[in-house]
């Protein structure tokens, strides 16, 4: 199988009823919270999902679980149309998909050691009787960091740090042996001393157990060093998708270069220009017309108002949707 | 789960009974109320060994023994019957036991089924069951109770059914609410990502937490059950063939004990009733204190006066505002090692100065940041150390002198407080009301003007003043927080935290505002975050904080490119850089130290690359290195000067 089409999510919309506007309405107001996602994931590749609140990256990422059922578009595995399986199709594809959440404080069940915790999955999809049950569970705790594992397995999810908890939740995944970690915001509960060894951590994975990341956050900062790719989201729309380098050191979109400008630079000497983009990402019921971006645009021309903005290539990885761009 | 793991659970269960025990254990009236109940159990087990006379035996009786008062032979007198009153009563703790717990199990799988039901799947199921509960909730229970044993035949096994299948509908509603609410949590959604079914999350995730609601609803459930089983009985609804306590209050009532002064016969089951209600819900309310964590209740001391009581005024310093000299700041729990929140921390502040606090969670900013406005729980206290705020020690100040500079002098943004806003009252009303409260001589006329200013120093518009919260952004929400807290004209503002829960750019358009501010009113600010970024972009000095203690003091310049302590050090290099992308990350292996169990030596050391053997046995003092106001605690700095 081609390594190109490992994931492949082509025009993926998500639209929410939001009840009517009225009580005699007629029509029900919708929120577009992703609206015409499309990418591809090779297998081992780290690809950063970037944006705001409100941009619909956490909307996509259930869609991408199956946790929600896409209103349009198709998220193919490889090569087979995972877009709309049913729980029992979706079984043996969940193995597959993992996710990390981002409060580790919520996402353990406090009444379960961590031992339940990380068997768990295993239980769910019928390995509980394997006879490498517990060598199994023991590799993918320490695999997580959690060294050695039988000092944290009979522990309760209180008795650990944040780090230690969010290395839980990554061997409660890493156990299934999946293919693809989905990563929303897994660091931006922690503590920044610690928010490396997790970033850490999903970085070695790639490389030892070739799993390809889908990292979700709102800090492009900290995608530098290990994203192969970078997709910045705006109101529901990829709006330019690069190689890490490309995205960070040649931004085309003027969100994607607001956004880079007010990344904080730990360095005083190095304090520049930002450009502090006005209000916030408008409400996804009513989406502005044209290009969705033109509200809070500084360099908008009076176009951008009417014409919504194709996706532009600018080399054979970095394409970008931005009127501007159109020669 | 329970088959596949099997090694482990009998000792989580022992663990987890133990912790259990000794929680129950502090609460005074459960072990009063369990204690009470096993009296009654053991009077019902053991019946046939403790009652002196035979169940029922009629056959020695004569017309004499007839409500015969207390006596040797008749410790409680005898009834009606001429009956031994103490046998009788020790045979119907049997019958009162039996109907109050089978009918409250009945009552219980009824209830808590409905309420999963409900919870878990929501939808049409949960509209039917719940319209199905309320319809159950309104028609009174005793009149339908009466009525249906009335009905049917006034057996005990009736009467246990009926009761059973009436007393279910307060259970519903409360596992109903306690699944919604454990449904709406993460680890849930955590659980469906892994594959598991529906069951399976009921039976691991669902059950384990709705189980103690369950438990404490359990114990109540009983004690009413058995409380409408004597009811029923008194009115003479009761199985006629058993004789429970209310059986025994019927009989006495109906066959003129109260005419012939025989209180005994009316006393001791009745006396019995209570006991067992009353054992029931001091039990039920041990049981709630240590199961449901809400009613948590924290023992606190009082707080503490104080430290001189004669203020000290300290020569002022040219555009000094504040002087914080060596202070600490312990909490003491009932029967614990104070934990040293805040050890010897001292640093200054100008004018227009803005300066970054710096720390991970956990490592006593915002505790000191309280105590600058003595605004600690009452279990910190400042134990030592002097706060000077235009020259006037704060620490020493009472109550009232202290309120007129809270606010005035010195305000505070709390961290998340946007959430703190009412939400059925305008934003603008809300200001109104800060300015009003602290400004109480404020011309009355002046205040919407007032108002209409400060919402647009922080970039509010005047349209958006009449908004309520829920139509804000959390930024807005934010900014209204900064407009409140600019009410009175301080001259300092402490930023707690205030753009951790914000996205980027609106982190951004925060810090722009803050510092905007600083330019146009000369305010001082003291941000603190745990955020190294941030502080580099706007601060004009930092201090890092690492479990309690100064790690560093310096200038914003020297903190980046000259820092000294091994902590701001590794933190730096923690950071991602984006001026150097594909740099790895390093991290600071283990986590920062709790404050009750403090390592003995430098509170860094454990985590520390450069640590030696004198890091782990001394605590470094504070040196400074050069003339410019740097300081670092560091043994390491010591040696190098």
């Amino acid at each position: 199988m081609s390594t190109e089409h490992f994931l492949e999510v082509q025009g993926l919309k998500k639209h929410f009823e939001a009840g009517r506007p009225a009580l005699f309405s007629r029509d029900v107001q919708k929120v577009h919270a992703v609206d015409g996602v499309g990418f591809t994931l090779r297998r081992s590749e780290v690809i950063a999902l970037v944006g705001e609140s409100g941009c619909g990256k956490s909307t996509l990422a259930l869609l991408l679980m199956g946790l929600e059922d896409p209103t349009a578009g198709t998220i193919k595995f490889e090569g087979q149309d995972i877009t709309h399986l049913n729980d029992h199709e979706r079984k043996d594809l969940r193995r597959k998909i993992q996710m990390v959440f981002q409060d580790p404080y919520e996402s353990l069940n406090p009444t379960q050691t961590i031992e339940e915790i990380v068997t768990e999955p295993l239980v769910v999809h019928g390995f509980a009787n394997v006879p490498d049950r517990r060598e199994r569970v023991v590799k993918a705790m320490e695999d997580a960091g959690l060294k050695p594992a039988e000092v944290y397995m009979s522990r309760y999810p209180h008795e650990l740090s944040g780090g230690q908890r969010q290395r839980v939740v990554i061997a409660a995944a890493l156990v299934l042996e999946p293919e693809i970690i989905l990563a929303d915001e897994p660091v931006s509960m922690l503590d920044v001393s610690i928010r490396a060894e997790v970033i850490n951590l999903l970085a070695e994975l790639r490389i030892t157990r070739q799993i390809a990341v889908i990292f979700i956050t709102h800090d492009l900062g900290s995608v530098g060093f290990f994203a192969d790719r970078v997709a910045v989201m705006y109101l529901g729309r990829i709006v330019e998708i690069g190689t890490m380098l490309e995205v960070l050191e040649n931004p085309q979109h003027p969100y994607t270069k607001a956004l880079i400008s007010v990344i904080p630079v730990p360095n005083p000497r190095l304090r520049h220009e930002r450009i502090i983009l006005k209000g916030e990402t408008p409400n996804p019921i009513n989406v502005p017309s044209g290009c969705r971006f033109h509200p809070r645009c500084p360099v908008a021309i009076e176009s951008c108002k009417a014409s919504d903005p194709p996706m532009v290539t600018l080399s054979k990885t970095h394409q970008s949707a931005c009127l501007l761009l159109v020669k | 789960m329970q088959t596949t793991l099997q090694n482990t659970s009998p000792n989580k269960t022992a663990s987890q009974l133990f912790n259990f025990w000794e929680s129950f254990k502090k609460s005074g009236t459960g072990v009063v109320g369990l204690y009470m109940i096993i009296v009654i159990l053991i009077l019902a087990i053991f019946a046939p060994l403790i009652a002196p006379y035979d169940e029922s035996s009629t056959a020695n009786v004569g017309i004499s023994d007839i409500y015969q008062p207390p006596s040797a032979q008749h410790w409680f007198g005898t009834d009606d019957a001429g009956q031994d009153v103490f046998s009788n009563f020790v045979y119907g703790a049997r019958v009162s036991l039996t109907v109050g717990f089978f009918a409250a199990f009945i009552s219980l799988i009824i209830g808590g089924s409905f309420g999963l039901i409900a919870g878990f799947f929501g939808g049409r199921w949960e509209t039917s069951l719940m319209r199905f509960t309320d319809i159950m909730l309104v028609i009174p229970d005793l009149p339908l109770t009466v009525v249906i044993v009335a009905l049917t035949k006034p057996s005990l096994f009736n009467i246990i059914l009926v009761i059973g299948l009436l007393g279910w509908t307060t259970t519903a509603r409360v596992v109903r609410s306690q699944t919604l609410a454990v449904k709406s949590r993460k680890f849930i959604l955590r659980a469906r990502a892994i594959g598991a079914s529906k069951p399976h999350i009921v039976i691991n995730h669902i059950l384990p937490l709705v189980m103690p609601i369950l438990v404490v609803q359990g114990v109540l459930v009983i004690s009413l059950a058995i409380l409408n089983e004597s009811t029923l009985s008194f009115i003479g609804l009761g199985d006629p063939s058993v004789l429970s306590w209310g059986q025994m209050l019927n009989y006495a009532f109906g066959r003129g004990a109260l005419s012939s002064g025989a209180w005994w016969a009316l006393l001791v089951p009745g006396l019995g009733i209570v006991w067992i209600v009353l054992g029931l819900t001091l039990l039920g309310q041990g049981l709630e204190q240590v199961l449901n964590p809400r009613t948590d209740t924290h023992h606190l001391m009082p707080s503490r006066l104080p430290l001189s009581k004669e203020a000290l005024v300290k020569p002022l310093h040219q555009n000094t505002l504040f002087e914080v000299q060596n202070l600490s700041i312990h909490y003491v729990g009932e029967g614990k090692a104070p934990a040293h929140a805040v050890e010897d921390v001292s640093f200054t502040l100008k004018e227009g100065e803005l300066m970054g606090l710096v720390g991970e969670s956990g490592c006593g900013k915002t505790t000191l940041m309280l105590a600058l406005l003595r605004l600690l729980p009452s279990a910190g206290q400042i134990v030592n150390g002097k706060v000077f705020f235009k020259g006037k020690d704060l620490t020493s100040l009472s109550e009232e002198e202290l309120n007129e500079i809270r606010w005035r002098g010195i305000s505070i943004v709390f961290q998340g407080a946007m959430n703190a806003l009412n939400p059925v009252r305008t934003v603008g009303d809300q200001i109104t009301e800060a300015v009003m409260k602290h400004e109480p001589k404020f011309p009355k006329e002046n205040i919407p003007a007032r108002v209409t200013q400060l919402l647009e120093l922080v970039g509010i518009t005047a349209d958006q003043r009449d908004h309520f919260p829920h139509q804000y952004s959390g930024g807005m929400r934010q900014r209204a927080m900064i407009a409140m807290a600019l009410a009175c004209n301080p001259d300092v503002i402490i930023a707690d935290e205030p753009t951790t829960a914000l996205d980027v750019m609106i982190q951004a358009q925060i810090l722009e505002l803050l510092d905007n501010l600083r330019k146009k009113l000369g305010l001082a600010v003291i941000f603190v975050t745990h955020d190294l970024g941030i502080v580099a972009e706007l601060c004009d000095k930092v201090l890092v904080m690492y479990g309690g203690v100064t790690a560093e003091y310096a200038d914003v310049d020297t903190i980046y490119n000259n820092p000294k302590h091994p902590y701001t050090q590794e933190l730096l290099k923690a950071f991602p850089d984006l001026t150097k992308p594909k740099k790895k990350l390093s991290s600071i292996p283990g986590y920062p130290p709790r404050l009750d169990a403090l390592p003995a030596g430098c509170r860094f050391a454990p985590r520390c690359p450069a640590a030696f053997e004198r890091c782990h046995t001394e605590q470094p003092a504070l040196h400074s290195i050069g003339n410019n106001n740097h300081i670092a605690s560091c043994h390491l700095v010591e040696a190098s000067k």
